[in-house]
């Protein structure tokens, strides 16, 4: 039968331009054909493909699913103690309780209840403003792999009330972490340091710290922070693609606590320095007109046989606590512990003990001494003239007693710290020849002046000024050059010279025994209640060789031991009546304030104790105003009592060195 | 016979429809149980991988998409009911839909993710690209019936060009590159299917990848982009998949984890953490393959892909069986269509396609992709069911 267009042959009707039906040939059957190759290869491909991928490098990809899902947290370890010298504790750990909001896991739009109800009950359990709350939780919706912290060092109260009410709070979590405690309250603040989260610096120092961890960032804690770090625990935990987490967290290992580091310092010791240095200062306030100014200083108490220092006091000072947990600048800032904030409050965060220069003033004498003994200018036998006054070159150098009028040898100058005599070594020595090099600057560095003492917690080096140093600083021609005023200034420690109490407590034990030591804190650390390490015991280095360099000292230690005891000497109204015998010297140092536009006094004693076998060397200055006998001594000498468990009754002299 | 007496080429002439009775019997069941089958698992797949997805509505999704299959149960009838005669004769009509929609979508359209795809209706979204993959087969196919006698000159072959380019530019604009490649592949079908010569054909072959290169790797190299650098990373990122500064083959890295690790019996509804805790993205849309790869592993994936190949199977049996020139054409480029979806969406998720975003034909969930893609395949059954075998039997 003919195919008729439009008839059944087709389907389709016939097209007014189609002549015959398009009928399906066997030429498109050849290509279904082709079409049908296609599909299969393609499916063969995505088979294959599949077998690969499921069967063949299934068990790879699963561990890769099982790693994906899975977040390991570092775990804080517990910082170390730190203990005194008699295991009481000055720092430990506190746990506290900090509430986070999870952004992705408050309520959504349409729950119930509300996102804002659960902030709005969220801020009346805390105590915060509801509209700071939204705030801060807004503000971090652009992050919701973190948490917003909304109030760190919540109390017990707080955290157990949203604890057991968790479904009520959805997106709210209460964290648990350490910080720091100091059971002590102020002790030796600047001493002890503090932590905070580790510097960009820090972390690509130390590979095995990581962001966020808590690194001792000055003192103690930043000295020893490798012992009281101690070792982060990892903990693995299963989370969602968002970072929610959806399981416990398994700790794996767990954080290994920091050791306790047992220092040197004695709490008592500096309980009493602190109090004593305070005293000191508004003894010095209230002891002459020009004294108002009394506002900072230090004390350190040291042993003279093998370094340990026992006290470290600075003033002013803070709570330490202002570190612990939550600080914020504004915090700080209101303690004076930011560059901006600090000179209002006369920089409480320095240690002064280690940090703070001064001009040492007459404290500096027996090194003067030593100086001209050594270089053949001075017999110590013999006697020069103690004035009020000397004139050198037209320029007129002041006794502090203007009325002074005697001959005297070297301890009774030392003894009435007369600055004449001293004036006069100055003078001579200047004048040696060339070949004898600087011998006040070369015997300031064997006691130790001009650099670090090696204390564990870093010191400033002062300043010994010398020749070269000189021409180095100065800028105009008349200041380059080293003239007789700078020998007779340098012999009584004023001008330049520039040193820590530290450095001269060190200085004053080197006197006692005769070995220079090295300051150290650190007495031993401790893990488990076993002692893993002892402080460093570096031998003491004996000054200078022979017995005839400890006649010398012996010389010294006579005109100190006067100062102390003679009538004449300038601390003996203090010291005189202690039962145990001490040696000491006062000093009165000019030092110029930028802010003031004028000189103010440094009030100084420096000295040791007994004199017969030297147990404790102390050193005190006080910042601003007042006089070493009137200020200085008695501060020192509060130390010595508490040391000794002695007392003694004294009144104090109107004017001193 | 009674037809003899219509004047020829009279242009709209009346159907004749076939005895009911007739075409039911002749209707290919195995073609329509493999199809109910895809549907099926596609619903049994989105309710294991969409459980967790909406809290406290596991059957959110399944919902949703249980209700576009009944639409598209209707559509699928709708479409095998009437005649393919009329959509050869209205093919004009059918296209100026297509574009129009299309057109509508820059204009009217609602943006998700960077590209402009949806048109609103009401509170129901649907993308005028999905419905336009079967309606430009059907315009293609008209055209070539009109051409019945030239399909073999070159003048053919660049009106079916200039045919497709339009709606293709159109979805390149959105910016919907896959839809684009799937109008591509389907107009390779429909030349191939319809005897164009193999000299045009494999012109058109070589002047295609030619100008993928030059879109992909030589105008940039010249400094002219065309392609956004993210779509040119995707397309490329499957040959080399470690290159991915800006994560752009992310998705990809996901979900090959999910395929592998699903194994062979696969890791569960509960277990599958890929899917589950959200590590691979769009798990239920463009990425539900590895979801599927996942949780119900290898024995999953291939009945999956076995169940395609077969309706792939009984579909080009149906274009043998056609008798009619246009009506082996029209389920060419169904077929085409749906092959060319299935490989790329499935070697997209195994990194061996191109990041493209296209779904998976009667699994994805998507109410346009469910329904547009259970049109054509009524549209295909309504040619079966009419083909030699009914004319045949009515003999």
């Amino acid at each position: 039968m003919p195919e008729i267009p439009g008839g059944f042959g087709s389907f389709v009707p016939g097209d007014p331009r189609t002549r015959e039906p398009w009928h399906v040939n066997q030429q498109t059957i050849l290509r279904a054909g082709i079409l049908g190759a296609i599909a299969i290869a393609l499916f063969v491909t995505l088979i294959v493909r599949l077998w690969a991928l499921q069967i063949i490098s299934g068990n790879e990809y699963l561990r890769i699913a099982q790693d994906n899902q899975v977040r390991t947290v570092r775990l804080q370890a517990p910082r170390g103690s730190i203990v005194d010298i008699k295991n009481r504790v000055l720092v430990k750990n506190r746990l506290t309780h900090e509430v986070r909001v999870w952004y992705a896991e408050l309520p959504g739009k349409g729950d119930r209840p509300t996102r804002h109800d659960v902030l709005k009950k969220l801020a009346g359990v805390l105590n915060v403003r509801p509209k700071r709350l939204y705030r801060e939780v807004d503000a971090r919706k652009v992050d919701p792999l973190n948490p917003v912290v909304v109030k760190a060092d919540v109390n017990h109260w707080q955290s157990d009330y949203i604890l057991e009410r968790s479904d009520q709070f959805p997106g709210v979590e209460v964290a648990s972490h350490y910080v720091r405690d100091y059971p002590q309250g102020w002790l030796a603040a600047q001493t002890l340091g503090y932590v905070g989260s580790a510097t960009e610096q820090e972390i690509k120092n130390n590979p095995s710290i990581k962001p966020g961890d808590l690194v001792g960032q000055s003192g103690v804690e930043a000295a020893f922070d490798d012992y009281l770090r101690g070792t982060p625990g990892v903990a693995s935990q299963r989370i969602d693609s968002q970072g929610r987490p959806r399981s416990e967290l398994v700790a794996n290992p767990e954080p290994q606590p920091g050791d306790t580091v047992q220092l040197t310092i004695d709490a008592d010791l500096q309980s009493v320095a602190q109090k004593a240095l305070k005293d000191g200062i508004q003894i010095a306030k209230n002891s002459c007109a020009s004294c108002w100014n009394a506002n900072g200083g230090a004390i350190v108490a040291l042993n003279p046989n093998d370094g340990s220092v026992l006290a470290l006091a600075s003033y002013p000072s803070y709570s330490p606590a202002v570190y612990a947990g939550h600080v914020t600048n504004r915090k700080l800032a209101r303690w004076g512990l930011t560059a901006s904030s600090g000179l209002a409050d006369n920089y409480p965060g320095l240690n002064r003990a280690t940090m703070g220069l001064y001009p040492p003033g007459s404290t500096f004498k027996p090194v003067t001494a030593i100086a001209a003994i050594q270089s053949g200018v001075l017999d110590p036998e013999a006697n020069l003239h103690c004035t009020g006054k000397l004139i050198d070159h037209g320029t007129r150098f002041d006794n502090w007693d203007p009325n002074a009028n005697s001959w005297i040898n070297l301890p009774t100058a030392l003894a009435l710290s007369c600055d004449t005599y001293f004036y006069q070594l100055g003078q001579r020595i200047w004048g040696l020849p060339k070949i004898n090099g600087e011998p006040i600057q070369k015997w300031a560095k064997i006691f130790g002046l001009g650099k670090h003492t090696g204390i564990e917690i870093g010191d400033y080096a002062g300043l010994v000024p010398t020749k070269k140093w000189q021409r180095r600083h100065y800028k105009a021609p008349e200041d380059r050059t080293w003239k007789p005023g700078d020998s007779i200034n340098l012999s009584i420690g004023q001008k330049d010279l520039q040193v820590t109490p530290l450095q001269m407590a060190r200085l004053y034990g080197g006197i006692a025994t005769g070995k220079l030591v090295t300051p150290h804190l650190l007495a031993s650390v401790q893990r488990d209640k076993r002692t893993i390490k002892l402080g460093i015991s570096k031998a003491p280095e004996a000054i200078a060789p022979g017995s005839d360099f400890s006649q010398k000292l012996n010389i010294i230690r006579t005109g100190l031991f006067m100062a102390t005891h003679d009538t004449i000497g300038t601390s003996s109204a203090v010291f005189g009546s202690f039962p145990i015998p001490i040696a000491g010297k006062t000093g009165t140092a000019e030092k110029y304030s930028n802010q003031y536009q004028r000189n103010f006094n440094q009030a100084w004693w420096c000295g040791y104790g007994p004199t017969d076998k030297p147990e404790l060397v102390v050193c005190a200055v006080i910042e601003n105003g007042g006089h070493g006998g009137t200020a200085a001594a008695p501060a020192a000498l509060e130390v010595f009592r508490q040391f000794f468990h002695k007392s003694n009754t004294y009144t104090l002299p109107t004017q001193t060195d | 016979m009674l037809e003899s007496a219509r004047p020829l080429g009279t242009p709209l002439a009346k159907t004749r429809e076939l005895p009911l009775a007739i075409i039911l019997r002749q209707v290919d069941w195995l073609l329509v149980i493999g199809i109910a089958a895809l549907v099926g698992y596609g619903l049994w797949a989105v309710a294991g991988v969409t459980g967790h997805e909406v809290p406290g509505q596991p059957h959110y999704y399944l919902a949703k998409q249980e209700l576009y299959a009944g639409v598209g149960a209707v559509m699928l009838l709708l479409a095998a009911a009437f005649h393919p005669d009329l959509y050869r004769r209205y093919w004009r009509a059918l296209y100026v839909v297509a574009i129009l929609t299309l057109l509508l979508v820059p204009l009217l359209g609602v943006a998700k993710r960077g590209s402009r795809r949806w048109l609103q209706i009401g509170s129901f979204q649907f993308q005028p690209s999905e419905f336009a993959k079967v309606l430009v087969v059907l315009a293609l196919a008209g055209f070539l019936a009109e051409r019945g006698r030239a399909l073999r000159d070159r003048s053919t072959v660049i009106g079916v060009l200039i045919l497709v380019a339009i709606p293709t530019a159109l979805v390149f604009m959105q910016p919907d590159f896959g839809t684009a490649l799937v109008y591509a592949a389907v107009t390779a079908a429909v030349l191939l299917i319809a005897g164009t010569r193999w000299l045009h054909l494999g012109t058109l072959v070589a002047a295609t990848l030619i100008g993928a290169a030059l879109l992909v790797w030589i105008l940039p190299a010249l400094g002219v982009q065309v392609l956004r650098p993210y779509q040119t990373q995707r397309l490329t990122g499957f040959i080399h998949p470690s290159f991915d500064p800006n994560h752009a083959t992310y998705n990809v890295a996901q979900s090959k984890v999910a395929l592998g690790a699903g194994g062979l019996h696969g890791r569960g509804t509960i277990g599958s953490t890929q899917t589950v805790l959200g590590f691979l993205p769009e798990n239920h849309t463009d990425f539900i393959f590895a979801a599927i790869g996942e949780e119900h592993g290898f024995v999953g994936t291939s009945i999956l892909l076995a169940l395609y190949l077969f309706v792939v199977w009984r579909g080009l049996r149906a274009l043998a069986g056609a008798g009619d020139g246009y009506g082996a054409v029209v389920i060419g480029g169904i077929v085409a269509t749906m092959v060319f979806q299935v490989f790329v969406n499935v070697g997209m998720t195994m990194g061996i396609a191109p990041i493209t975003g296209i779904p998976l034909p009667l699994v994805s969930v998507g109410g346009s992709s469910l329904i547009a893609n259970l049109a054509a395949l009524g549209v295909l059954i309504g040619v079966q069911m009419r083909g030699e075998g009914a004319r045949g039997r009515l003999r």
